[in-house]
């Protein structure tokens, strides 16, 4: 079914209202306008525009090198950044039958899973911010702030790395790297409780999103959700178990699933993923060795043999895919990427209609869209 | 549920909210005070690239061409010429537009003699947009003032006061851990 691409008013019609939400409105986490038809308090219509951050990336990346492309992968989800990076290098290194030391791939591990947390956190202080609350948003950005700085100390740069490489990592840890992973994580168990003294226990908070914005199981594969909005509808689809990379065989974890699908079903997923992440880390610095290798061997040209490889990873959004078609040279013939807030962003006339119009602040953050990866 | 039953649980949330930052109120500030107290940014962080030249004032640099080749926004720009006396080249330009640099620091990772570096300085917003077109001359002035810098090749390396060019101890080194835990293993035996 092809849905309308922009709201008309119905001549006669005089109790629509219809608004313009963006792309400049704050909640909007980026730039995303809405046109939104309301009836009273109800949302009768509801049509996203995309594209205000459009930058090409698929079509610049056929022009770049292997090793290039990593820079531009960061750029996508910004917010996640070293995330990015993994599903093409995963792509390319099957090309080459690369192979990666244990050490390089648990190194990996942790960082996607401190990556993993950073941007739960800049979700749940922004969308909580949506909301009306700002003492989260003042905590989160704090505890954040000390995984950004543990990355700039061995990665380089806080939010877009560079630091994945093909077979491995690109430098070895900071000599501090484990000790100040083993004591974020010290800290985070401690704020913990207070986030869920603050949102998830609050009833203020539930009063706001018990029940708001259903999505059905159905409605949620049909659209191809993934990610925490597809956990919190009952589809216990998680990349990590369904297709493991690096060392997620290896760990063991959970992943947490709710049915009710509505906005507190969402908050509470990504609330149990942090979790699951705190353990992960814990599981991935005992098994880690101090020393070691940190790079496979890799040809000092990247030159994968004719193909093509489609690797996906789980990343704070939902599942993240690249699909990489290499005719042997030094440049790919073809680079797509399947972004998660992409998809995701397709249920919002699904949730949007009849809604309150208050509550489309409370579904969009729930859905926590990232307009890099979006619009690409 | 009565109104007056869920304006009481409304006010049991906001204590319980007010509860939990009451329980952190006392922490220390996190807040950095940036003009007055500047933050040290680690030597592998991808702030400002410089050129670094040997103690006695001659280019590391070979002009080898890997950094242009490896740009992915392609700001270094290289002119070089055949070196009169002995083999290899020398520069004549070399030029890079901050401007448009992604920071990614592949230039660094591709010098095969640790000429381009990258530097803790990290203080380069200016009001002009062409004044972040570095030349030669700026980008060894950069270098000139790093105190420490990083570069794959020979990892962190310090300037001592006295200007000499040594490596930098273990704890600052990225992989540093095994000399660090070889030395305390040596200690302990």
């Amino acid at each position: 079914m092809r849905g309308p691409t922009t709201v008309e008013p119905v001549p006669g019609r005089t109790d629509e209202l219809i608004i313009n939400m963006g792309p400049q409105h704050p909640a909007t986490h980026g730039v995303l306008k809405v046109v939104i038809g309301v009836e009273g308090e109800r949302i009768t219509r509801a049509v996203p525009h995309i594209g205000f951050l459009h930058r090409n990336h698929e079509k610049i990346e056929e022009a770049r090198t292997y090793p290039q492309i990593i820079t531009y992968t960061d750029r996508m989800d910004y917010v996640s950044g070293l995330q990015n990076e993994l599903p093409f290098i995963l792509a390319v290194e099957d090309l080459l039958g690369v192979e990666v030391p244990q050490r390089a791939k648990l190194i990996r591990t942790i960082f996607f899973e401190l990556f993993r947390i950073a941007s739960h956190l800049v979700w749940l202080g922004t969308g909580m911010l949506d909301l009306g609350a700002i003492t989260p948003f003042l905590y989160t950005f704090r505890d954040r702030e000390m995984i950004l700085e543990i990355t700039e100390k061995t990665a380089g740069a806080r939010m877009l790395p560079n630091y994945f490489t093909f077979g491995g990592v690109r430098r070895d840890v900071h000599p501090d790297f484990f000790k100040d992973v083993a004591h974020f994580l010290d800290f985070f168990e401690t704020r913990l409780p207070d986030y869920y003294a603050l949102v998830l226990d609050s009833p203020v908070f539930q009063a706001r999103a018990v029940g708001v914005g259903v999505l059905s199981r159905e409605r949620a594969i049909a659209r191809g959700a993934s990610g925490p909005v597809l956990r919190a509808s009952g589809v216990a689809y998680d990349v990590r178990k369904a297709e493991p990379y690096d060392a997620y065989p290896d760990l063991e974890f959970q992943v947490p699933t709710r049915t009710e699908g509505d906005v507190f079903a969402r908050f509470w997923v990504r609330f149990k993923e942090m979790e699951e992440s705190v353990k992960i880390i814990r599981q991935a610095l005992e098994k880690v060795p101090k020393t070691g290798p940190y790079k496979g061997k890799v040809p000092p040209r990247v030159k994968p043999k004719p193909g093509a490889r489609y690797r996906a990873v789980e990343i704070s959004r939902g599942h993240l895919g690249t699909y990489v078609v290499s005719d042997g040279s030094e440049r790919p013939l073809r680079v797509k990427h399947r972004s998660p807030s992409f998809a995701n962003l397709q249920l919002i006339p699904d949730l949007f209609v009849g809604a309150r119009f208050a509550d489309a602040i409370a579904i969009l953050s729930s859905l926590d869209p990232v307009f890099g990866e979006v619009d690409r | 549920m009565s109104l007056f039953a869920e304006v009481w649980e409304a006010v049991k949330a906001v204590g319980a909210g007010l509860g939990a930052v009451n329980k952190r109120i006392s922490e220390p500030a996190v807040t950095e005070f940036y003009p007055y107290k500047k933050p040290e940014i680690p030597p592998v962080s991808v702030q400002f690239l410089a050129l670094i030249q040997n103690e006695d004032g001659t280019d590391r640099c070979v002009a080898c061409l890997q950094c242009e080749r490896v740009c992915p926004s392609q700001v270094i720009t290289i002119e070089r010429k055949r070196n009169p006396e002995g083999k290899g080249f020398v520069l004549e330009r070399f030029d890079l537009d901050f401007a448009n640099c992604m920071h990614c620091a592949n230039c660094v990772e591709a010098c095969p003699v640790s000429a381009i570096v990258t530097v803790g300085a990290f203080e380069h917003a200016v009001y002009d947009i062409n004044l972040l077109k570095a030349d030669k001359a700026m980008l060894d002035h950069i270098g000139h003032e790093a105190r420490v810098w990083y570069s794959p090749k020979f990892g962190v390396e310090l300037r001592t006061p006295e200007g000499k060019i040594q490596k930098a101890p273990p704890e600052m080194q990225p992989g540093g851990l095994a000399e660090l835990l070889k030395a305390e293993g040596g200690e302990a035996s």
